[in-house]
């Protein structure tokens, strides 16, 4: 059994470490509260996955080239917002509303990467400024009091299932799919892992560095903007801080999945699982009655728990190093 | 080479912008450069200070701290929850617990960084999550009392200079003596410069991560319980906005995210950019909805004109990675 266990590749190792957990973590809660083993609640689990694992593609992709995206928060909001005004309830609008969202979303994440590329600033800042910048926008298109519907067709998107599946899933599968097999066989995908893992040998040898984190920072906005018009289609009505908590969220789901906070290693699959047991762990705490206080608590300490699984072969080594001096 | 025109190069812009935002809202508003507004705004801008020194320790390592804001509200609960009576020993209590506890906080992230191979960034999103929940457990919502006594931190004056004037400077004053003076101080920049290179010439890494994220913990505590006295209350959400406004007024000050490069001086300047940018726009009358339109740009520009290598950016030129 062991023996089969080392012939898994390192990655889908812990893979499958994380889904063994999810399932255990669902066991768990059904022996607590009966009502937590069944479709509907594991459906409502996997649809605010489905709204953190959309951000957190755009989110895998900046940090993989060893940045981060701190304008996902704004552009959810910015998504949710424009969405309801624009769409006013309407399906007329669909189309003109929904592509002026994400035009806006990849605007904001090529002015992320022009100045993270071109003018040299740190991602950290960069992204920050540019979200002050889209929530600065927001503010004035709703004359901070945002109006407006979505329309059926989106309600439809954020509400309805398709074979007992909520559509939000189904999306984010989709384009989760496409991701991870983007960043596999693609000559983009692997020019990302070479960027993230060293820039100066990625510039060196001819690869497009500015062109390349220009196009992450722009899917990245896409991806916020696209997760903010689903949410929009969830709540129906807009809120500003729609996307307040979806910076940190989406970057412990990526974290929690294996990626590399120095850049260059991981996968989305893990952002993935790393999105449903960010969810699934939060619904378990809500359903044990325990209160905000105590749940961001549990959250802090199952991060650094979590950590210290991907970190165990440096632990290890630390730990003989420190044996033998 | 000279260390002082290099500190020069990197604090002389920025000061350069602080004189000309100052001049243009003198100009603009008469009431401007009267001492009751002066005494105002140190009075407003002394927590945002106290919190990029916090970050600045921090960032000068090549670390980064997220959790300033957790730290800053729990140190603010607390402050509003010790008892409300005026004797001298609350007082005394008053002016060690909070930054005590701040002081505790940072040691934790600072033991959890300097042991673990872990990335600073994620221990202390952790951290704060943590901490943000010890805050939330002491106090739920915005409230609880400070002694009238400790409200004099953030009203009182000494020999008619403000108390929070005094504070930033001996603040900023400790900080950079620490930083300047002292072998730990030329340690912090080391190991932000070059990490293996620091260890090869017998610097502890693990200290001074274990000092600066300790230290950062304590100026967080002290911005905590100086935003209790300026409120007279508690909040457990009062750090939230520091988190990212200490690392802008951290990076606005001349310090680099990458570490090694920069120093507390910068701070004070990077803060009243910061606050006075806001200050002009509601003078020129700009609705707040636009401010933050403002605030990003110009956030942009200043650091792009500051970045150091931004000629080689854009025309050609080899330049060093990470």
């Amino acid at each position: 059994m062991m023996g089969l266990w080392r012939k898994i590749p390192e990655g889908w190792r812990s893979l499958l470490g994380l889904w063994a957990a999810i399932l255990l973590l669902f066991g768990i809660g059904g022996m607590i509260s009966p009502g937590f083993f069944s479709v509907s609640q594991a459906g409502a689990i996997f649809r605010s996955a489905s709204f953190i694992g959309l951000v957190a593609m755009g989110q895998t992709l900046a940090i993989l080239i060893g940045g981060i995206d701190l304008s996902v928060g704004p552009l959810v909001s910015l998504g949710s917002v424009f969405g309801c005004l624009m769409l006013a309830g309407r399906d007329e609008n669909n189309l003109w509303a929904i592509s002026a969202i994400l035009l806006i979303g990849v605007a904001a994440g090529v002015l992320n990467g022009v100045g993270v590329s071109l003018l040299g600033i740190s991602p950290m800042v960069m992204t920050l400024a540019t979200g002050a910048i889209v929530t600065g926008a927001v503010l004035i298109y709703s004359q901070g009091a945002p109006t407006g519907n979505a329309s059926p067709a989106l309600r439809a998107v954020g509400v309805g299932f398709t074979w007992s599946i909520p559509n939000s899933v189904l999306i984010w599968l989709a384009l989760g799919a496409i991701l991870s097999l983007v960043l596999k066989f693609t000559t983009f995908g692997r020019g990302i892992y070479y960027l993230g893992a060293n820039e100066t040998a990625a510039r060196f040898s001819g690869l497009r560095v500015n062109f390349i984190k220009t196009a992450v920072y722009a899917l990245s906005g896409l991806t916020a903007a696209l997760t903010g018009i689903i949410i929009a289609g969830y709540t129906s009505v807009a809120f500003v801080a729609a996307g307040r908590d979806y910076p940190m969220q989406s970057i412990a789901a990526a974290v929690i999945g294996g990626v590399a906070m120095t850049g260059g290693r991981g996968g989305y699959g893990g952002a993935a699982a790393g999105a449903v047991l960010l969810c699934l762990i939060e619904s378990l705490l809500t359903n044990l009655n325990m209160q905000e206080p105590g749940r961001k608590i549990m959250n802090g300490l199952v991060i650094i728990m979590l950590m210290s699984f991907y970190y165990r072969k440096r632990l290890d080594a630390a730990s003989k190093k420190k044996a033998a001096t | 080479m000279s260390e002082r025109g290099r500190d020069l190069r990197i604090y002389l812009p920025v000061y350069a912008i602080v004189l000309a935002v100052y001049i243009f809202a003198g100009w603009r508003s008469a009431s401007f450069f009267t001492w009751n507004n002066n005494v105002n705004l140190f009075g407003r801008v002394t927590p945002l200070i106290l919190a990029g020194l916090a970050q600045t320790v921090v960032i000068l390592t090549g670390g980064i701290d997220l959790s300033v804001g957790s730290m800053i509200s729990v140190a603010s609960v607390t402050a509003a929850s010790l008892p409300y009576v005026d004797t001298p020993a609350n007082l005394v209590l008053w002016t060690l617990i909070p930054p005590l506890a701040g002081l505790a906080m940072g040691a934790v992230n600072g033991l959890l960084i300097a042991k673990w191979p872990f990335p600073p960034f994620i221990v202390t999103l952790a951290s704060s999550s943590v901490y943000l929940g010890l805050a939330l457990y002491i106090l739920r919502e915005p409230g609880g009392e400070v002694s009238l006594d400790a409200t004099l931190v953030s009203s009182g004056k000494i020999q008619g200079i403000p108390i929070p004037l005094l504070l930033m400077l001996a603040a900023v004053a400790a900080a950079h003596l620490l930083l300047s003076r002292t072998r730990i101080g030329r340690s912090i920049y080391a190991l932000g410069g070059n990490e293996t290179l620091a260890i090869q010439s017998g610097i502890r890494p693990d200290r001074v991560k274990f000092f600066v994220y300790s230290l950062s913990g304590l100026f967080s505590g002290l911005a905590g319980a100086y935003l209790s006295a300026w409120m007279f209350a508690g909040d457990p959400l009062v750090g939230e906005p520091y988190v990212m406004n200490s690392i802008a007024v951290a990076v606005i000050g001349g310090s680099s995210l990458m570490g090694g490069r920069g120093g507390v001086l910068g701070v004070v300047g990077g803060a009243y950019i910061f606050y006075l940018i806001n200050n002009i726009l509601n003078l020129l009358g700009i609705n707040a909805f636009y401010q933050y339109i403002a605030k990003g740009a110009i956030l942009i520009a200043a650091l792009a004109v500051s970045a150091p290598d931004l000629l080689q950016r854009l025309g050609l030129g080899r330049r060093g990675s990470e």
